[in-house]
C-alpha cells in the first residue's frame, strides 16, 4: 500500500516535472503561430517578433504583435514566400531589458529565426541589438519612431526619424503657431537627441527657443514649467514629456489659459492612443507629425483597407497607431518580404543586400522605400491637429520624406 | 507679485494632494504599527472606481462618492483575510502588503489595457483673477483636504471610537481587558485608512489621469513623508506630507527639476539622520 502510494507519487512527480520543464523551456511569454498549411514541401521561414507585451507600454507591444500576426497570415494566405510558409515566433520583452535579452536569445538560439523585428524604446533596441545582430548573426528590424543615429550593419529602421518628423512640421508650426518655442522634455535619450535637431530647424526657420528643460520621467506636477511658458508668452510648446507626466502637464497648461491665449501644443509621438490621456478641450489644436493617422482612411484606400483588416481581426483596446510602432511593424515585415523575394533565399547577407533598396507600393500612409546604404526608410509624413478628440489632417508631405540618417 | 501668488497656490495644491494621499497611510502606520505597501494601490483603486462609474455613463461625482466606500470595504475584507496575520511581524507585513499591492496594480493594468485614461472633473475650468488663472478643481482639492484632515483629527481625538483606537494601539492587552475588541478596532482602522486612500484616488484622478502606476508614484513620497513626520501620531505623517509636498512642488521653481527631484530625498535623509524620531515624536493624536 505504502509503496504503491510512493510509486504513484513519484510518477506524478515525474509527470509534473516534465510538464514544468517543458513550460520553462518554452518560456511563459512565448507564442508560436504556425501556418495553416502544414503539408508544405519546404521548411517554414521563421519570423521572430520581440516586443513589450507586458509592462507600462504593453498596449503598444500588443498592437505590434497583432500587426505581425495579421501580416504573416496575409502572406501565408497568399502562398507564403518562395513557396515556403511563414511561422511567427513572438517573445515578450516585458518593458525590461534584462528579461528581454534572455527572451531574444531564445528566438535566436532555440527557435533559430531568420529575422527579428521589435523593440519599442531606444533602450530596448540598444539592449537587444547586439544579441541579434552581432552574436546572433541575424537580421534585425526596429519599427519605432526614434532619435536617429542608429547605423549598425544589418539593423534596419522602419519608423520615422527626427528629420522626417521636424523638417516639414516645424515650419508649419511657425506659420500656424508662432516663433517662440519652449522645449519641455523628459530626461532620456530620445528627447535630448530630438531637441538638438528640432532646435536647429526652429532657428533655421527664424524661430527662437525660449527654454529647453528636462524633467524626471515620473514627474507629474509642472506648475513651475507652466508658469515659465505663460510668463514668457511662448507660442509653441514642442513637447517631449511622456506619460504619465504629459497628461497633468497639458491639463495645467490648459487651466493656465495657454490655449485660450492662442498657444499651440505640438508633440511628435501623439497618436490615437495618447488622445485619451486628456479631455478633448485640454488638447484642442495639438499638432502631431507622423507617418500615419487613422484620419487618413477616407482619402487613402490602402490605409483604409489595412485599418479595416486590423480592426476586424483585433477589436479592442490595442489600436493600430503610428506612435505604438504598429505602422513601422507593418512596413518592416512587408519590406522584408519584398527583399526575401528578390534575394530568392533567407540567408542574412543576401536579404540585407536586397532590403537595402527594398520598396513597397502599398503601406499604411502610403508607399515606402529604403534609402540605399542608410538602412532607414523614406515615407510620407502627415501633420494632424486634434479637434474635439479626433485628428484632422492639415498638411501632408509632397512625396516621400528622406530620413537623413547615416 | 502675480508670479508669487500663482506659485504659492500651485505649491499649496500639490502639498494638499500629497497630504491627502499620505493621510490614510499615516493613520494605518501610526495607529496600527504596520507599513501598508498596498496603500498606493488603494489610491489607484479609488481612481479606478471613479473611472468605472464615469465609464458606465453615470456622473463623475457619484464615482468619487462611491470610491471611499468601495475601497474601504475592500480594505476591511483584506484586513480580515490577510493583513491581520501580519500584526506580529512588521517586516513580513511590508512584504505581504507589497504583494497585495502588486496583485491589485496588475489587475487594474489588465482592466484598463495599460493605457492612460482621462477622467473629467465635476467642476472644471479655472478661476480668473486679473490675468492669473487658478484651477477650480485644485481649489476643491485644497478645501476637501482641509475638511478631511479636520474630520479625521476630530474622529481620533474627540470621539469615543478614537479613544478606543488609541487605546488599542498603546496597550492592546489592557484595552482587551477593558472590554475593547482590538480585533474589530484594527479592522475598522484599516478600512478607514483604505477609505481615505480611495477618496484621495478619486479626487486626484482628474488631475493626473488614470494609469496603473498612479499609486506607485506616490508610495515613495508617502513613506518619506511618514518618516520625516514621525510614526506614532496623527499629526506627524500629516506634517511630514505637508513638508515633502511643499518641497517637491517648490524646488522646481528655483532649481533644475532633475536636481530638485533628488534634492527632496537628500534633504529628507539628512533630516531623518539628525532627528530620527521625526518631526512629531511620541504617541497620541
Amino acid at each position: 500500500m505504502f509503496s504503491d502510494h510512493h510509486q504513484q507519487s513519484r510518477r506524478r512527480f515525474l509527470a509534473n516535472f516534465a510538464f514544468a520543464s517543458t513550460a520553462l523551456a518554452t518560456g511563459v511569454g512565448s507564442w508560436v503561430v504556425r501556418p495553416d498549411w502544414a503539408n508544405a514541401a519546404a521548411d517554414p521561414i521563421k519570423v521572430g517578433v520581440a516586443t513589450d507585451l507586458t509592462g507600462p507600454i504593453g498596449y503598444a507591444g500588443n498592437a505590434d504583435a497583432n500587426v505581425a500576426k495579421m501580416v504573416i497570415k496575409e502572406i501565408n494566405d497568399a502562398g507564403g514566400i518562395l513557396g515556403r510558409p511563414l511561422e511567427l515566433y513572438i517573445e515578450d520583452t516585458a518593458s525590461n531589458e534584462s528579461v528581454a535579452v534572455g527572451n531574444v536569445r531564445k528566438l535566436i538560439q532555440r527557435d533559430k529565426v531568420d529575422l527579428v523585428l521589435g523593440g519599442i524604446t531606444s533602450s530596448m533596441r540598444n539592449a537587444i541589438k547586439d544579441v541579434i545582430v552581432a552574436r546572433g548573426k541575424t537580421l534585425y528590424i526596429y519599427p519605432q519612431l526614434y532619435e536617429g543615429k542608429e547605423c549598425t550593419p544589418n539593423l534596419f529602421c522602419t519608423g520615422p526619424t527626427p528629420a522626417q518628423q521636424c523638417d516639414e512640421f516645424i515650419p508649419w508650426l511657425i506659420k500656424n503657431g508662432g516663433k517662440k518655442f519652449a522645449l519641455p522634455s523628459a530626461n532620456y535619450v530620445w528627447p535630448h537627441t530630438l531637441n538638438v535637431y528640432a532646435r536647429k530647424v526652429i532657428e533655421a526657420n527664424g524661430g527662437e527657443v525660449i527654454f529647453e528643460e528636462y524633467y524626471p520621467l515620473d514627474q507629474i506636477d509642472f506648475s513651475s514649467t507652466v508658469n515659465r511658458i505663460i510668463s514668457n508668452k511662448v507660442d509653441v510648446v514642442f513637447n517631449t514629456v511622456i506619460p504619465p507626466g504629459v497628461g497633468p502637464f497639458f491639463k495645467q497648461l490648459y487651466e493656465a489659459g495657454f490655449l485660450k491665449n492662442g498657444g499651440r501644443l505640438a508633440c511628435v509621438y501623439y497618436d490615437e492612443n495618447t488622445l485619451a490621456i486628456n479631455q478633448p478641450a485640454e488638447i484642442e489644436g495639438l499638432a502631431s507629425c507622423l507617418d500615419y493617422f487613422k484620419a487618413l482612411a477616407p482619402e487613402d484606400p490602402v490605409s483604409a483597407k489595412i485599418q479595416a483588416a486590423y480592426d476586424k481581426s483585433f477589436p479592442g483596446t490595442f489600436l493600430f497607431a503610428a506612435g505604438s510602432a504598429a505602422t513601422g511593424t507593418y512596413r518592416g515585415l512587408k519590406l522584408w518580404e519584398a527583399a526575401v523575394k528578390e534575394a530568392g533565399k533567407v540567408e542574412r547577407d543576401a536579404v540585407a543586400a536586397a532590403l537595402d533598396h527594398a520598396k513597397i507600393a502599398e503601406g499604411p500612409g502610403g508607399p515606402a522605400e529604403m534609402v540605399p546604404g542608410t538602412r532607414h526608410c523614406k515615407m510620407k509624413m502627415y501633420t494632424a491637429v486634434a479637434k474635439g478628440g479626433n485628428y484632422e489632417i492639415v498638411a501632408r508631405s509632397a512625396g516621400l520624406v528622406d530620413p537623413k540618417e547615416c | 507679485m502675480h508670479n508669487l501668488i500663482t506659485a504659492l497656490f500651485e505649491i499649496m495644491s500639490f502639498a494638499s494632494i500629497v497630504v491627502l494621499v499620505v493621510l490614510g497611510l499615516g493613520i494605518i502606520a501610526s495607529m496600527m504599527g504596520i507599513f501598508n505597501f498596498a496603500q498606493g494601490e488603494f489610491v489607484l483603486l479609488g481612481a479606478y472606481v471613479t473611472y468605472a462609474v464615469h465609464n458606465a455613463g453615470l456622473p463623475v461625482w457619484l464615482g468619487m462618492f462611491a470610491a471611499p466606500f468601495a475601497v474601504g470595504a475592500l480594505g476591511f475584507v483584506l484586513e480580515r483575510l490577510i493583513v491581520r496575520r501580519f500584526y506580529g511581524a512588521p517586516i513580513v507585513a511590508m512584504l505581504g502588503t507589497y504583494a497585495l499591492g502588486l496583485i491589485i496594480r496588475e489587475i487594474v493594468r489588465g482592466l484598463i489595457g495599460g493605457l492612460y485614461l482621462s477622467v473629467p472633473e465635476p467642476i472644471g475650468g479655472s478661476l480668473s483673477v486679473g490675468d492669473m488663472h487658478f484651477s477650480s478643481w485644485r481649489l476643491v482639492i485644497i478645501l476637501i483636504t482641509a475638511l478631511v484632515m479636520a474630520a479625521s483629527y476630530l474622529l481620533l481625538a474627540r470621539t469615543a471610537f478614537g479613544l478606543r483606537i488609541r487605546a488599542s494601539l498603546e496597550n492592546p492587552a489592557l484595552a482587551r481587558a477593558s472590554g475593547i475588541s482590538t480585533n474589530a478596532i484594527y479592522g475598522a482602522t484599516f478600512a478607514f485608512g483604505a477609505a481615505l486612500a480611495g477618496l484621495a484616488g478619486a479626487l486626484i484622478v482628474p488631475v493626473f489621469s488614470l494609469f496603473a502606476d498612479l499609486g506607485l508614484r506616490f508610495l515613495i513620497q508617502g513613506f518619506v513623508a511618514v518618516m520625516v513626520g514621525g510614526v506614532g501620531s496623527f499629526a506627524g505623517p500629516v506634517a511630514g506630507a505637508g513638508i515633502i509636498g511643499t518641497l517637491s512642488a517648490a524646488l522646481p521653481w528655483v532649481i533644475a527639476p532633475v536636481v530638485a527631484d533628488v534634492l527632496v530625498f537628500v534633504i529628507a535623509i539628512v533630516f531623518i539622520k539628525l532627528r530620527p524620531q521625526g518631526l512629531v515624536s511620541g504617541r497620541g493624536v
